[in-house]
């Protein structure tokens, strides 16, 4: 009989170290840092320990070794909530008029099932995977040097903070891995931190979703106010939910959905979505880790782990709404975010734009998965079940297929990125030394000297107000305030001092003002030469790329499979899940016609995805190369490309996990891996559903989307991009087909996208549909407005008391003042006449 | 036995006389002994009391005051000292610098 609660307990030697799969990491992050700091620079820990990136991997190995073994444990055994080890936090008791009510304790646990396996399994192993590609990438980077051990060790903390949620027993520990999460993602997004970019994208990533994650407090709040617990245990269980459901479902409703909030800030939905694409500042390896293994990740997780609230039969039909609501935000967000890969430029920007796009699949399909929960009779129809059961697992097999070809993608294009821009040093050397330039501040000061006939010397004799022949910060900020120049506040003032100070005492003394000034007059004669070189070569553009895939055969491939994964072409990855999505949205708006917009969103967006991924890989890979820089790249080197080859496999093996049961991923014993059917089977099952579906809707449907995800989208990428490779460029043969093919579609369409282009929709889309304008505009419309108005009550209402009662006072002692004749017999006169009074005081009131 | 009555009359006019001279005179030696003056003028007063009322605690007072007296003295006299320091004049008239 079909049903939840399948619970079969397992006793597991794993279990007992299953912490440690979050403690090891944890544990590496100090060790890294202070041996960073200890040792930076040294050669043993730069060459033997890749300044701790050779400590970092070891450990994620043997977190991914623990998560196997704990995974191939529980892998014939989804159903019941298993808390395995629990450690004691704090307790807490509620008094009620001095009796205790109820004792709550705190704790850390594991808890696994079936989403936890499946997310285990991708944060762990992508992980190790990105570790080992950062070991190629970070390392041989002289940009990186001597701060590698800062990107490790948050690194290692981030992979704990995902594995630490993954793995928790309660919605506080998710909660507090999930920001752990968000610092890690601050830190590493600003790594390149002397970017103003880089810090901007940090804050911006960091502060976008804190926005959600209020919204997830208050749902988590609410949700305790419920339950009175946060424990999956309580939760989940099957007697708690009816009794809320039966008291007050609507809030219940409430809750969910503000947790849903939070969710679509980690994950980059629409609204929140404006924080992920300007997360590409960060080093590659952090991009590839956000995007595959962690941060999005979360969001998805957290709604995947609210399928026993919409399933619970009790609940019936008392979610829907909401569910629809999340279907509709993925579907906006697919459609959304694809149309803005089609027009960026930057590699990686194309990539962030289709992880959102992905993202929102998977919540679409989450999102139908949780409205057939809710509203069927899955419970006791065994039919229903089934389509539950597969409408679940075919989004969390999304994120599986995304997960591996995002990471790979990701990898892949960090590859590109860092041959071409080894490619350019190469070739322009010069460009590498960058010559500090001297603050314009400097330049206003020798001006103004000049202007006014002043001396150094007297000019800094008239600065040096304590006399001391040398002048410190603020006497400098003084001066060039009094002469006009410049206010700077002390951090700009920093800056300007450390061009000056070339002892690095602190302080100027007269002949490092005068060399300096005399080297900036200089060098505004010599000037304007040096202006020639200020259009930076962006190592990320696809317009200086082309023709890679005769120099990056590797790379080259682990493009071509990621790509195909993620547009859903068929045996590939990412085709079987994607069209379980495309499936069962459309399943579900067959019942319910609001559907129908999320439905017709993945469907158009699957096509849009086929031409964003295609036109991504041709400029890239095909035709001739762009620039002379693309001439000249070189393969990339072994610890890149480990990861690369690996996640090849784990792609193009999408029929083997399909045929696993993967789309039955599901809490339930009859559907779990292997468990139904053996791999033949189970391949054999796969190709019926998709290719020969016995019911006409569904058959129909499965092929429409496959003409449009698979056809027509890249058809008219190839129609546009690429080309042949250059003469005497050979390629590997796997490139033959879709290089000729390129070639016969280009050469026989050639269409002309000019217009396009130009037209006033490209413009909004390179401008990323106007939201970060406006976002910016809604920030300074209400915040400034708000600090404004909150300067002014500081000003007027606080600031005022107390200059009102300062005023008064001062005005009264004025007053006072002229009263003193400073007359020692008029003083003693006036102490008499008041004994007096107070004597005839006393005498009045007590006659 | 004096009648105490006498005794209180003496004091008050002891404090009268003190006061007057506190307010009239320019020495400020003459204003301090003044001073002096009126606190004896109250010591008798309690010295009066407490034989009119029978009671020793008048008597304490006058020996707390007399003691209290002999060090406002002794820092009067120093206070006169600094403003000798500072004025080269002990004239009441000539310091006012708390004026204003």
């Amino acid at each position: 009989m079909a049903g939840t609660g399948s619970s079969e307990l397992i006793h597991s030697t794993a279990a007992q170290y299953a912490p440690y799969i979050v403690l090891l990491p944890m544990l590496a992050f100090p060790i890294i840092l202070l041996l960073g700091k200890m040792m930076n620079g040294d050669k043993m820990w730069k060459e033997t320990l890749k300044e701790g990136g050779l400590i970092a991997l070891p450990v994620m190995g043997a977190s991914l070794l623990l998560s196997l073994w704990l995974i191939t444990d529980f892998i014939g055994a989804f159903g019941g909530v298993e808390k395995l080890s629990d450690w004691t936090w704090f307790t807490s008791s509620m008094w009620n008029s001095g009796v205790v009510t109820t004792e709550i304790s705190f704790g850390f646990g594991i808890h696994i099932d079936h989403i936890t396996v499946m997310l285990l399994f991708i944060a762990s192993f992508l992980c190790l995977l990105i570790n080992t590609f950062a070991v190629g990438y970070m390392n041989t980077d002289p940009i990186n040097d001597n701060r590698n051990h800062r990107f490790y060790a948050e690194f290692v903390l981030f992979c704990s903070g995902m594995l630490g949620m993954v793995l928790a027993d309660s919605f506080l520990w998710l909660f507090i891995f999930w920001e752990l999460m968000g610092l890690c993602s601050y830190l590493l997004i600003g790594f390149y931190y002397e970017r103003p970019s880089a810090a901007y994208a940090a804050k911006k990533a960091f502060l976008t979703t804190r926005v959600g994650d209020v919204f997830l407090m208050v749902g988590l709040a609410m949700l305790w106010d419920l339950f009175g617990s946060l424990d999956y245990a309580v939760v989940f269980s099957e007697y708690n939910i009816d009794k809320v459901a039966a008291s007050n479902p609507g809030t219940l409703a409430w809750a969910l959905g503000l947790m849903f909030i939070g969710a679509v800030g980690k994950s980059a939905q629409f609204p929140l979505h404006v924080w992920l694409p300007d997360a590409m500042e960060g080093p590659t390896p952090v991009s590839a880790l956000i995007h595959a293994a962690t941060m999005v990740n979360a969001g998805l997780y957290l709604v995947a782990r609210m399928f026993p609230f919409f399933g619970a039969e009790s609940m019936h039909g008392e979610l829907a709404d909401l569910a629809f609501i999340i279907a509709a935000i993925g579907g906006t967000t697919a459609v959304m975010a694809a149309a803005i890969a089609f027009v960026q430029h930057d590699l990686k920007k194309v990539l962030a734009y289709s992880t959102m796009s992905q993202l929102a699949y998977i919540f679409t399909g989450l999102g139908a998965a949780l409205y057939l929960a809710n509203t069927l009779d899955w419970h006791h129809d065994d039919t229903a079940h089934a389509i539950v059961i597969v409408a679940f697992g075919a989004a969390l097999f999304h994120l599986f297929n995304h997960a591996m070809a995002k990471g790979m993608l990701f990898m892949a294009s960090g590859a590109v990125i860092h041959e071409v821009h080894h490619a350019h040093h190469h070739l322009h050397p010069h460009d590498d030394h960058h010559h500090d330039e001297d603050p314009e501040e400097l330049l206003m000061l020798a001006n103004y000297l000049a202007d006014t006939g002043q001396s150094v010397f007297g000019f800094f004799n008239s600065i040096d107000l304590d006399q001391s022949g040398e002048v410190d910060t603020y006497e400098f900020q003084t001066a060039l305030k009094k002469a006009d120049i410049a206010d700077l506040p002390p951090w700009d003032m920093q800056r300007l001092m450390k061009a000056v100070d070339m002892d690095g005492n602190g302080r100027i003394n007269v002949p490092e003002l005068e060399l300096t000034l005399g080297r900036v007059h200089l060098a505004s004669l010599a000037g304007d030469d040096h202006h020639d070189h200020h259009d930076e070569f962006d190592a990320q553009s696809m317009e200086n790329m082309g023709g890679l895939a005769s120099k990056m055969p590797l790379t080259a491939t682990a493009m071509l499979v990621g790509s195909l994964s993620i547009m859903g072409f068929p045996l590939i990855g990412g085709f079987w899940s994607k069209e379980g999505i495309i499936a069962n949205t459309w399943r579900v708006a067959l019942e319910d016609p609001r559907f129908f917009y999320p439905a017709l969103c993945v469907l158009l967006g699957a096509g849009m995805t086929g031409f964003y991924m295609s036109r991504m890989w041709l400029k890239t890979f095909a035709g001739s190369p762009k620039t002379e820089v693309a001439a000249h790249v070189h393969p990339t080197n072994t610890w890149i490309k480990i990861p690369l080859f690996v996640l090849t496999f784990f792609s193009l093996g999408g029929i083997l996990f399909a045929g696993m049961g993967f789309t039955h991923w599901a809490p339930d014993i009859e559907y779990g891996l292997m468990s139904q059917k053996n791999l033949f089977e189970g391949i054999l099952y796969e190709m019926e559903h998709a290719f020969a579906n016995h019911d006409v809707f569904f058959l129909i449907l499965s092929y429409v989307a496959l003409f449009i995800g698979a056809i027509v989208g890249p058809g008219i990428a190839l129609s546009l991009y690429g080309g042949a490779l250059d003469e005497g460029e050979s390629a590997k043969p796997w490139f033959a087909p879709v290089l000729a093919l390129n070639t016969v579609v280009k050469g026989r369409y050639n269409w002309d996208n000019s217009s396009f282009a130009q037209s006033g929709f490209a413009t909004a889309l390179t401008n990323r549909l106007y939201f970060d304008h406006y976002y910016d505009m809604a920030m300074l419309k209400i915040v400034a407005a708000f600090s404004f108005k909150a300067a002014q009550a500081d000003a007027d209402v606080i600031d005022g008391t107390v200059k009102t009662i300062e005023r008064t006072s001062q005005q009264l002692s004025t007053t006072l003042r002229s009263l003193t004749t400073g007359s020692a017999r008029d003083y003693i006169l006036m102490a008499a006449v008041g004994t007096l009074a107070l004597f005839a005081l006393i005498w009045g009131v007590v006659a | 036995m004096i009648d105490p009555a006498w005794v209180s009359g003496l004091s008050a006019l002891l404090f009268v006389i003190g006061l007057a001279g506190a307010f009239t005179r320019k020495n400020a030696i003459i204003v301090l002994m003044c001073i002096e003056l009126m606190l004896n003028a109250a010591n008798m007063q309690f010295a009066a009391a407490a034989v009119h009322h029978g009671d020793t605690t008048g008597w304490v007072y006058t020996i707390f005051a007399i003691a209290i007296a002999a060090s406002e003295v002794a820092i009067g006299l120093a206070i006169f000292l600094a403003m000798y320091g500072q004025h080269e004049s002990i004239t009441l008239d000539d310091v006012n610098v708390l004026k204003n």
